[in-house]
């Protein structure tokens, strides 16, 4: 049977396991800790113990092929690639020559005339092979229609590990292939890298609203599979003179698209955060709703954006576009200039990949004061007042 | 030395509060400890300049708006300075936290719930009985007004109040020590229980040894829920007279505050009902049946149509839950239960108790979950809040126009009454209104939303025929905002001038060259003329 | 019309506190709720019912004090709470989650109470996955339609919604039975009533372990679960940031100076 162990020699009944369970399944008795039927195997307490008395056993089960390679879907959306390909292709070129595999990327397209055009950028960055179908049931981005297609490569060539953007699109492609291929899926991986001993990718994501990072593989099954979150990795570098194979494939002739799409709506949020090098993002300090066109006002004076902490969308200060963090977007600006916000973990999540942060709080102990490279350490709005003053032409 | 420094355009927002009016002052401070406080009162007696105390200004009755003189704030004074237990009558350990008067109620709570209490400075006792309190049963500061941004100073200097002062009473029983800075610079610490009036007339001694003769005033206070003037009666503990003062008497440094355990079960029910009339019945029956309802809040139906309008406009209240569009009005049931069981049993004795007053236990809200109880929380605070905006954005187009807030209460007995009195005489004016509030201590807020001046000076008239009738009802003019500067002539409807001329006499016992607070509960002409005696 | 959604139960806050010496989570028996997007779920399952009649059934996988929860939801306006509770589900990753809750719901296919629509929310608010809904619509082979903000119409044979996708939004319409997955913001949820509360007490939760709904062991918890978690951490931050001191007006300046350093 598998399931959580106790080691009885290692266990001092210090009870830290009992605190960490969320569901009433370890309890101590007679000073050791003991499983109990509510037990769901989470882990959480295998780290809190500090004896190493934990683990989870498992039934052995080995379902590995000799897959081979690592992939990359690349997603294409009106007419470009998505950002997030360019950065998967950086990491999963690393990955690959760091297991001495190849790279290949996959392009589902609509437009024959553009196909080969982003072939070849997408080798320029780095892949060692494409695989291309052009089929116009690829128009509506309608996720079985793709996922049938990638299954079926899948099935044929045996790649090791598949990424995927965690894109809106590509979060509801992966689930969809991974259930139909029945392999692990790793959801919003932050870091990615190959475990030199076994030769086994290692997926870290961001949990409980950032608070923890968990680090996940996939043994037995394959492809590995993760989506990885957008804006984390680094674009790879254009290289006019790589060569790579370009292979065309087909789409099953009985696959249909499941969802029929009606119409498309302009986006009313305009420009995205996401794209701003520089963002003012708002908390709660700055007092008021009515402070709000003050914020804009110096965030139009120095062009940047305006973002804000989860508190000001939960009062409807600000529509849930702007809001920064772990449940909102993970920005990357330059530089961030944040404005009477506390920092919650799960907020500062969300800005860790800003190069530059400038913190303005009065609460010395707030902790967006220990993530930022500047610190004012006064009143938000008395500040603001004075940039915009001193800002003003 | 904390400097005392003048008026200048930063600290324009330390000569207003939340009533909205405006003051004026010369010089300003902001202590750190009792020490400064000390310093700098005695400094300004020699002067005889006049000294208004401030916390969180966010009291409605104008009590720490200054007229001339200095402005004292407190809330730099924000430290929990320790903890001490006592036992209670029937023998069980309490808890009793003290803190400076600058500290902010929500800052407290949280603290409390996350045991995060700074302990710096504590004695070893102090922090092991901290220790003690967090191994333990969690513990809470009961008094809950709307607004938490409020000082602990304030709140003792006002009496405040709350929804659930309908079964844990104001934040007097509550407070358990005072140490209190007179105007000389002196000091007088009490701990309750410790010094009582004979009769009418209380001797206080000073921690530099001064006695201190006080002749208590001899109204009789109404028995209802009352903020209104001196808490006087024959052989009353000395720290009651101190509690409510309004900042007459002394500057508060220090207030020992009781805990109390935390209920096992906290839930909310909102009840809807289709006429007002049910809405009493049902509020007199949870009153005699309903042992563990801590808070029973009324909204009438101007209320829940503002509310049902700003939820249609979007932004903040778009998150609002949906109000049924046939609910007249609404009554609102905080249970406080030791047990789920209990709180079962009195959830379904609710919704039978709304079938025998002809409304029905469909039409309730009944949150038993922390976000449901959010949900009815954002609700019940979106009535005051949804209520000033509509009245910000008339004062657009007429900016002297400010909302006129009632805050009386009277006897169970005249509940019918006077709501019956709100109810035509606002309708024979013609007046737009919204009420809301503390039915379970017949303590309606009643809201008179103007459209011009016509119709706020109207307002203003009404509600000191009312001030009258509610004398007259055995009630009290201000239940739980306090009197400051704005109601003090319904404090003299309430109680007369003979009685009024009495407080300034137990004011200058401790201050008596009349600095503190001027303005406050009684006009400064009348106190000259006192001091002048 | 039939609809079913799918809950978590989750702590009651993700924000937690952390043990100074194992630097991992306290938990300290905190409260479980359901999933605020699983909340959203059964409210648009509620609307749809005052709209077109039918019924409500809740389905979850968890301990058994999870049944707490259906209850909850049954109070809300649900008919029906079914709770897959049973040691061999521990553990479970997504996959082996959304295969565990198919099985439940091939019973209903079995016994010709297949859902016209299943709603799930778009994510847990502990594990942040968003996996389960795709997972289970493909395991189950019905369409899927994720971050749905507004369903626009819906039918016995067919839904439209308005979803959020990349490039901003769409209207998209598919053949029922589908699986949706719905934004924390389609809905308010409502509160129970008391009259809610009492069926909520007394109404049918049916619990079933993996037997019960003909699942096979080896795909459900541990066994069935392709991923394992190597080890979970808390993210460090150490730091040291330069404090620009002053009066505000001449922090503002010292600021614009900053700024301007990064050509603004």
């Amino acid at each position: 049977m598998s399931g959580l162990v106790v080691d009885v020699s290692k266990c001092r009944g210090c009870g830290r396991c009992v605190r960490a369970c969320a569901s009433q399944g370890i309890v101590i008795q007679q000073r050791l800790a003991q499983v109990t039927p509510n037990c769901i195997a989470c882990g959480m307490c295998i780290d809190a113990c500090p004896f190493d008395a934990l683990s989870i056993v498992k039934d052995a089960v080995d379902t590995k092929s000799d897959a081979n390679g690592v992939w990359v879907f690349a997603q294409y959306d009106s007419g470009a690639l998505a950002a997030v390909t360019l950065e998967l292709l950086g990491k999963a070129r690393e990955l690959a020559d760091d297991s001495n595999t190849s790279l290949t990327a996959l392009l589902a397209i609509d437009s024959e005339q553009e196909c080969n055009e982003i072939a070849q950028k997408l080798i320029a960055h780095g892949a060692d092979r494409v695989l291309i179908c052009v089929d116009n049931r690829f128009a509506n981005h309608t996720t079985n229609v793709f996922a049938a297609w990638i299954c079926d490569m899948v099935n044929e060539y045996s790649p090791a590990i598949l990424l995927i953007g965690a894109t809106n699109f590509g979060r509801e492609l992966a689930p969809c292939v991974a259930a139909q291929l029945r392999t692990g899926l790793t959801a919003d991986c932050t870091v990615l890298a190959m475990d030199k001993e076994t030769g086994l990718l290692h997926q870290t994501r961001p949990a409980f609203g950032g608070n923890l990072m968990a680090t996940i593989m996939c043994p037995n099954h394959r492809p590995q599979m993760s989506t990885v979150r957008p804006g984390i990795f680094p674009p790879s570098e254009y290289c006019e003179s790589r060569t790579g194979e370009i292979i065309h494939t087909k789409l099953r002739d009985s696959i249909e698209p499941n969802v029929t799409l009606l119409e498309k709506l302009p986006d009313d949020a305009g420009d995205s955060l996401l794209d701003d090098d520089t963002l003012v993002v708002v908390g709660r300090g700055i007092g008021s709703q009515k402070n709000l066109p003050l914020m804009q006002k110096f965030a139009d004076l120095i062009h940047a954006g305006l973002g804000c902490s989860r508190p000001l969308v939960e009062s409807g200060w600000l529509e849930y576009k702007h809001q920064v963090g772990q449940t909102g977007l993970a920005v990357a600006p330059k530089v961030l200039i944040s404005i009477g916000v506390s920092g919650a973990i799960q907020h500062l999540a969300g800005i860790g990949s800003a190069e530059t942060i400038i913190a303005i709080n009065p609460d010395a102990s707030a902790p967006i004061h220990s993530v930022a490279t500047y610190s004012i350490k006064n009143d938000a709005l008395e500040v603001v007042k004075e940039l915009v003053e001193q800002l003003q032409p | 030395m904390v400097e005392i420094k003048k008026m200048a355009l930063d600290y324009l927002d330390f000569l207003r509060d939340e009533s909205r009016s405006i003051g004026e002052a010369e010089s300003i401070s902001f202590p750190v400890t009792e020490e400064d406080v000390c310093d700098i009162l005695s400094k300004l007696s020699l002067n005889k300049t006049p000294v208004t105390i401030q916390g969180g200004r966010t009291g409605l009755a104008a009590g720490a708006v200054p007229h001339g003189g200095h402005v004292l704030n407190l809330t730099k004074m924000n430290r929990i300075t320790g903890l001490y237990t006592n036992s209670d009558d029937s023998g069980h350990l309490r808890y009793i936290l003290q803190v400076q008067p600058g500290v902010v109620l929500s800052q407290m709570r949280k603290d409390l719930e996350d045991k995060n209490i700074s302990t710096t400075g504590w004695s070893q006792e102090a922090i092991e009985t901290l220790e003690s309190l967090y191994a333990g049963p969690e513990h809470f500061f009961p008094t809950d007004p709307t607004e938490i941004s409020a000082t602990v100073g304030g709140m003792v200097a006002c009496n405040a109040s709350g929804a659930r002062t309908y079964y844990y009473g104001p934040i007097r029983p509550h407070v358990f020590g005072i140490r209190m800075v007179l105007a000389n610079g002196d000091i007088i610490s009490l701990k309750r229980g410790e010094v009582f009036a004979q009769g009418q007339s209380l001797t206080l001694t000073t921690l530099k040894n001064r006695t201190i003769s006080v002749s208590l005033p001899s109204y009789q206070m109404p028995h209802v829920k009352n903020a209104s003037g001196y808490f006087a009666a024959p052989d009353i503990d000395a720290i009651d007279l101190i509690i409510g003062s309004d900042g007459t008497l002394g500057v508060i440094t220090q207030i020992d505050l009781e805990l109390l355990p935390l209920p096992q079960v906290i839930w909310g029910v909102s009840c809807f009902f289709t006429e007002e009339t049910q809405a009493l019945d049902f509020t007199v029956l949870v009153r005699n049946e309903i042992t563990h309802a801590a808070a029973l809040e009324f909204f009438d139906d101007h209320a829940l149509d503002i509310l049902r309008s700003q939820k249609e406009k979007g932004g903040l209240f778009a998150s609002l839950p949906a109000i049924d569009p046939l609910a007249h009005c609404c009554v609102y049931v905080d249970l406080h239960c030791n047990s789920e069981e209990e709180a079962y049993s009195d959830l379904y004795h609710i919704g039978e108790l709304l079938s025998s007053c002809g409304a029905s236990e469909h039409n309730t809200w009944a949150a038993r979950t922390a976000l449901d109880k959010e949900a009815q929380r954002f609700f019940r605070h979106a009535v005051p809040e949804s209520v000033n905006m509509l009245i910000d954005e008339r004062r657009q187009t007429n900016p002297s126009i400010t909302k006129l807030g009632s805050d009386m209460s009277v006897p169970n007995d005249k509940l019918y009454a006077v709501i019956e009195l709100y109810r035509s005489t606002l309708k024979e004016a013609g007046l737009e209104s919204a009420a809301w509030g503390h039915i379970g201590n017949n303590h309606l807020h009643v809201n008179v939303l103007p459209n011009n001046m016509d119709d706020y000076a109207l307002g203003k008239k009404l509600f000191a025929s009312w001030a009258a009738t509610v004398t007259s009802m055995g009630g009290a003019v201000s239940a739980e905002h306090g009197v400051g500067k704005l109601k003090r002539d319904f404090l003299i409807t309430m109680y007369g001038e003979d009685h009024i001329r009495e407080m300034i006499r137990t004011k200058l016992a401790f201050d008596p060259q009349g600095l503190l607070a001027r303005g406050n509960l009684f006009s400064e002409a009348w106190l000259d003329e006192e001091v002048a005696k | 019309m039939r609809t079913l959604v799918c809950i978590k139960a989750v702590p009651s806050s993700t924000e937690v506190k952390m043990d100074p010496v194992t630097n991992t989570i306290i938990r300290d028996g905190k409260q479980s709720v359901v999933n605020p997007f699983d909340q959203a779920a059964l409210e648009e399952a509620i609307c749809i019912k005052e709209q077109l009649g039918g019924s409500i059934i809740v389905l979850s996988m968890g301990i058994p004090a999870t049944e707490g929860l259906l209850r909850d939801c049954l109070s809300r306006g649900a008919d029906r709470g079914i709770l897959l509770s049973d040691r061999a589900f521990a553990g479970a990753d997504t996959l082996a989650t959304s295969y565990a809750l198919s099985c439940a719901l091939e019973q209903l296919r079995t016994a010709n109470e297949f859902p016209s629509l299943i709603i799930c929310g778009k994510m847990a608010v502990d594990g942040d996955t968003a996996q389960i809904g795709p997972e289970l619509a493909t395991t189950l082979g019905i369409p899927s339609i994720v971050n749905v903000e507004k369903v626009l119409a819906v039918s016995e044979e067919e839904i439209t919604v308005r979803r959020i996708t990349d490039l901003g939004r769409e209207i998209v319409s598919c053949k029922l039975p589908a699986l949706i997955t719905v934004t924390k913001d389609i809905r308010i949820p409502r509160m129970p009533s008391i009259a809610g509360v009492r069926f909520g007490e007394t109404g049918p939760v049916e619990v079933f372990g993996a037997q019960g709904v003909g699942a096979d062991a080896t795909r459900c918890g541990l066994n069935g679960s392709p991923t394992q978690v190597v080890r979970s951490f808390t993210p460090e931050r150490t730091h040291e940031a330069i404090t620009i001191e002053g009066t505000s007006s001449e922090q503002a300046a010292q600021l614009i100076d900053v700024l301007g350093g990064f050509g603004l």
